[in-house]
């Protein structure tokens, strides 16, 4: 197995607002490996793309990254003075995000916005060199015509090669960790699938680790090789994705496969759906957070949180926060 | 003009076009957002329109309710052809049509109460006392699932699905036969969006209501729709029952679009080699042929399909398609 | 675009005409015969009438007017009443010390209002965010006379730091050999610095104070403009890239949000040239401003009439000045639109 290349621990992430202090993310911890592809679901409003920033440092006021450790390459990087994580922005992480519309600078070009990138963290580097580089990064995500349209502007572009062009930005530095927020929601199907293909030849070629985040099971099915479910800031459950599909461990994860029509099966009758809405994190539960949706609930889940459980589920290790995961995943 | 007597909706060749001038001096640029589209909806069925954006879908859904003005074509609703309608007998149609809109946080008006929103539109239509009509604003919101303890509650106060209801509502206080979807749930959380269709389906159910669902998500579409008509640069390239179309579609983009969707199923997809479409969808002025050879696997360098354009085709019980070589290209299904 | 364009000189073209029908009925609805302004209370009935054919006064109002525009454009601006001098001349003498009075009051204005709404929106600072807003709601509520003489009393009367109203220079100090009539860019021309420090030390309050308004617009803008800017994803991307937070605010929130602050520039142009008329008659500055006023009082109408048409005119033209510079900063505007 590759070596470790992403540590985080117990990483908490508090907003503070009007109505008081809410965590958007709740004492995560997980690993990732060399070149794996993990794969984040979740719900708007889950903290999902807070965990994103919060692994790089970009959480902005009035967020704050109140506790927990994160280490990369072997090397601690959480709570590091801003200098120094600027190293590691865009050098060994790349970020890509979900609207190609509004992730570019409306009024500066395309290949400026690549430069930037690129001169950032190879300062020696001439602008015609960096020009050259910007170039055949355009070139490997497929925008045609990348040497003519180096020169115009976001608006000059469709939403396919926007998105093109911030993995070209993100790749430019050729990072070990990738993190993907909704790289494809914003795109049309055909669009997702020219997109997802890319990023997935671009990453097995460089042996990048990447970490997508997305609300779509299908999405991580065909794309990630693990998988962490994320609910009120906190991550319900993970495992494999083979694991994850055949069986679920938590209640939420269950509910969210089976509320989704799928696309390769021809169904009739009600959707098995969730009832209730995802909880405001500013008043949480005090038990299970999921529990006042939960169709299984009992006493004890109103009353207290469920640790995290270690499974072990056909010689695949699950981790689940549910107090009745392990009977859930024996039957 | 013969007419399908179980039909509610007929629309017959229909064309939007929109004329873009960049300048006074340069040539206007016309775009046809609907392109010749015809089909029926029978009374109590459910029809999609597919497509991804750009393929006219929701002007299409506009000029169906004459919320713009067709440039040619006819929209026949339950017998009336609504292009001869005069400004008062179309206002008096119009209830008997509604449409509910994509994006829940933007179609309410955020400092009308929940009650006056779903009030609104019997007012505008004049009917019933006030207490009648508060009597129908509760058995309406009754109906979607919203508690009366909401009724004087300002959209802000509520959640994405909630919101929804509410449009539905608005919709539904009318007692409408017809119902344009717009994309009603692409807006909502993964958890919320099969709660709005099932609503939506049962109110189908109750109230014997006829859908026209817009929608982009295949998958979505294939569970809720009982017809479906593919739409791509403002025409329609397949139409068929829900079954045929997904068990053998026979346009390659058709395909393309299924074989896009991620199934969440590990493994599976990547195995069995998807079609991934070159390119995005251009923007369609004057064109020869037919309007998806750019893009299309199957005809991109035939003859036929650069010089001829496709007419839409019975190529099966109930399934049409505009494509010179169809089911030629074929992704491999359950 | 052209569309746009051709409205935007009809506006223009509006505006100027407007102006001088204002500025053409100003001299027609005052009280009193203008001939017996001229020719003075102790003229005969006679010289009066002889004065009134003289300058047309007896023909139908459409035909003054025509006649009034017409030598306008010809470079005939009439006669200041007071000194008998062409009112061209007297203009021409005084607007070099406003051009120069305006260009530091806007420098200061543009230059405060860029650093205090990057130090108000930069990081969330709620202290350092008041304060700007305070400053801000002063200055557009404060009258430029008013504060000017504020700041006479506390940084001339008190603290004897700067010079009083004595116009561009002191007592003591000539003017620098004339070249483009801006005393600190001539006496920079000439070598002669201590010419140079006490103009500019002259020039601090006046500009200060002619520059509040403006500053206060501006300030307020930049601020709203900013904070949304800063707001958008592209500044997390840039972030994400390793860029510092300071650089990413200025190299990509700051141009951003200038862009619509520039549209402003009339508004701007319009507080400067309306300011300038009670500041430069403060600190004794021997601009336009204070030569409008001084006619005022004389009943000198050709000169005021003058200063309202020419007013119109830079109005007009800064804003179709902005315009163009608009398109030529934007690339929204300056390339066709749509994807290839």
């Amino acid at each position: 197995m590759d070596e470790v290349l992403l540590s985080v621990r117990g990483l908490r992430t508090e907003f503070v607002t009007r109505d008081g202090v809410f965590a958007a993310v709740r004492d995560v911890s997980f690993e990732l490996r060399r070149g794996e592809k993990l794969g984040i679901v979740g719900e708007s409003g889950s903290g999902k793309s807070a965990l994103a920033l919060s692994i790089v440092g970009l959480i902005e006021p009035p967020g704050r990254v109140v506790a927990g450790e994160v280490e990369l390459n072997g090397r601690r990087i959480s709570g590091l003075p801003d200098r120094q994580l600027q190293l590691v922005r865009g050098k060994e992480v790349g970020l890509i995000f979900q609207d190609p519309m509004a992730a570019l600078d409306p009024v500066k070009s395309i290949g400026d916005q690549i430069v930037e990138g690129i001169r950032r963290h190879r300062r020696h580097l001439g602008r015609r060199e960096a020009r050259r580089l910007a170039i055949e990064l355009l070139r490997e995500v497929q925008v045609p015509f990348a040497e003519r349209r180096l020169a115009d502007y976001p608006h000059q572009y469709s939403g396919g090669m926007r998105q093109r062009v911030m993995i070209a930005i993100a790749l430019a530095n050729e990072p070990d960790l990738i993190i993907a927020d909704e790289p494809t929601t914003a795109l049309d199907v055909t669009t997702q699938a020219q997109v997802l293909d890319l990023l997935d030849r671009l990453v097995s070629e460089r042996r990048t680790a990447i970490i997508l985040i997305t609300h779509n099971l299908g999405i991580v099915a065909e794309f990630c090789d693990s998988v962490h479910v994320m609910y009120a800031g906190r991550f319900v459950e993970r495992t494999t994705v083979e694991q994850l599909f055949r069986a679920q461990a938590h209640p939420y994860t269950e509910a969210l496969l089976r509320s989704v029509p799928r696309p390769d099966r021809l169904q009739r009758g009600p959707l098995p759906s969730i009832p209730g809405f995802p909880p405001s994190l500013a008043h949480l539960p005090p038990g299970c957070s999921f529990a006042p949706r939960c169709p299984a609930a009992q006493e004890i889940c109103r009353d207290r949180a469920p640790a995290t459980v270690e499974l072990v589920s056909e010689s695949t290790p699950v981790l689940a926060e549910c107090h009745f995961a392990r009977e859930r995943l024996r039957t | 003009m013969s007419r399908d007597q179980a039909s509610l909706l007929q629309v017959e060749a229909l064309e939007k076009r929109f004329v873009i001038r960049r300048g006074p001096w340069s040539r206007p640029l016309v775009i046809r957002a609907v392109d010749g589209v015809s089909f029926q909806v029978a009374r109590g069925e459910t029809f999609g329109l597919v497509g991804e954006s750009g393929c006219g879908k929701s002007t299409l859904a506009r000029c169906l309710l004459r919320l713009i003005e067709p440039t040619a074509g006819r929209v026949i609703f339950d017998g009336v052809d609504l292009g001869r309608l005069r400004p008062p007998e179309m206002r008096a149609l119009r209830r008997r049509m509604q449409i509910v809109f994509q994006d829940p946080f933007a179609s309410l008006d955020p400092r009308m109460s929940i009650a006056q929103i779903v009030e609104e539109p019997l007012f505008v239509h004049g009917i019933g006392s006030r207490e009648e009509r508060q009597a129908q604003v509760d058995a309406t919101l009754e109906l979607v699932g919203i508690e009366a303890t909401y009724r004087d509650r300002r959209p802000h106060e509520l959640s994405g699905g909630q919101r929804q209801r509410i449009a539905i509502a608005r919709a539904l206080v009318l007692r409408p036969e017809l119902v344009v979807l717009d994309e009603p749930i692409s807006a909502l959380d993964v958890s919320i969006q099969a709660q709005v269709l099932n609503l939506l389906r049962d109110l189908q159910e109750q109230l014997g209501l006829t859908y026209v669902f817009i929608v982009h998500d295949l998958a979505i579409a294939e569970y809720f729709c009982d017809r479906l008509a593919v739409l791509y640069l403002g025409a329609v390239m397949e139409l068929a029952g829900r079954e045929e179309l997904f068990r053998r579609p026979l346009h390659p983009y058709t395909n393309a679009l299924l074989s896009g969707v991620p199934i969440p199923e590990p493994g599976r997809r990547r195995r069995q080699g998807r079609i991934i479409l070159e390119g995005e969808v251009p923007v369609l002025t004057d064109h020869r042929g037919c309007r998806f050879r750019s893009r299309c696997p199957v005809g991109k360098d035939r003859e036929r399909c650069a010089e001829v354009e496709p007419r839409l085709e019975e190529r099966g019980p109930g399934h049409r398609v505009a494509c010179h070589f169809p089911g030629e290209l074929v992704t491999a299904r359950p | 675009m052209i569309r746009t364009v051709g409205g935007r000189l009809l506006g223009s073209l509006a505006a100027i005409f407007g102006a001088s029908v204002v500025s053409f009925l100003f001299l027609r609805i005052l009280p009193g015969n203008p001939a017996r302004l001229i020719l003075g209370p102790l003229a005969s009935q006679q010289a009066i009438q002889q004065q009134v054919r003289l300058m047309g006064l007896d023909r139908p109002i459409y035909v003054q007017y025509l006649r009034y525009i017409s030598s306008f454009f010809s470079g005939d601006w009439g006669f200041s009443y007071s000194n008998g001098r062409p009112v061209r001349e007297v203009i021409a003498t005084r607007l070099p010390a406003s051009i120069e009075l305006g260009l530091y009051a806007f420098a200061f204005a543009f230059v405060a209002a860029v650093v205090l709404a990057l130090l108000s929106t930069y990081r969330h600072r709620p202290v350092v965010d008041g304060t700007v807003r305070a400053i801000s709601f002063f200055g557009l509520g404060t009258p430029p006379f008013w504060f000017g003489l504020l700041l006479l009393l506390a940084f001339s009367q008190a603290l004897h730091l700067l010079p009083g109203p004595e116009g561009r220079l002191g007592p003591a100090v000539a003017p620098p050999p004339t070249v483009t009539g801006l005393y600190t860019v001539d006496a920079v021309i000439a070598g002669q610095w201590g010419t140079l420090g006490n103009a500019l030390q002259h020039l601090v309050l006046p500009a200060v104070t002619l520059g509040l308004a403006p500053f206060a617009y501006l300030v307020r803008l930049l601020r709203v403009n900013l904070l949304e800017v800063s707001r958008e994803q592209f500044i997390t991307v840039v972030r994400s890239k390793g860029v510092g937070r300071w650089t990413a605010y200025v190299r990509h929130a700051l141009p951003n949000a200038f862009l619509p602050t520039l549209t402003a520039g009339g508004m701007v142009l319009a507080q400067l040239l309306a300011g300038s008329v009670l500041v430069e008659t403060v600190f004794n500055w021997p601009g336009v401003g204070a030569l409008v006023v001084d006619s005022i009082l004389r009943q000198d109408y050709a000169v005021v009439q003058t200063f309202i048409l020419l007013s119109a005119f830079a109005y007009v033209a800064l804003n179709l000045i902005v315009d163009v510079l608009y398109g030529v900063i934007d690339p929204r505007v300056r390339t066709p639109t749509g994807a290839r």
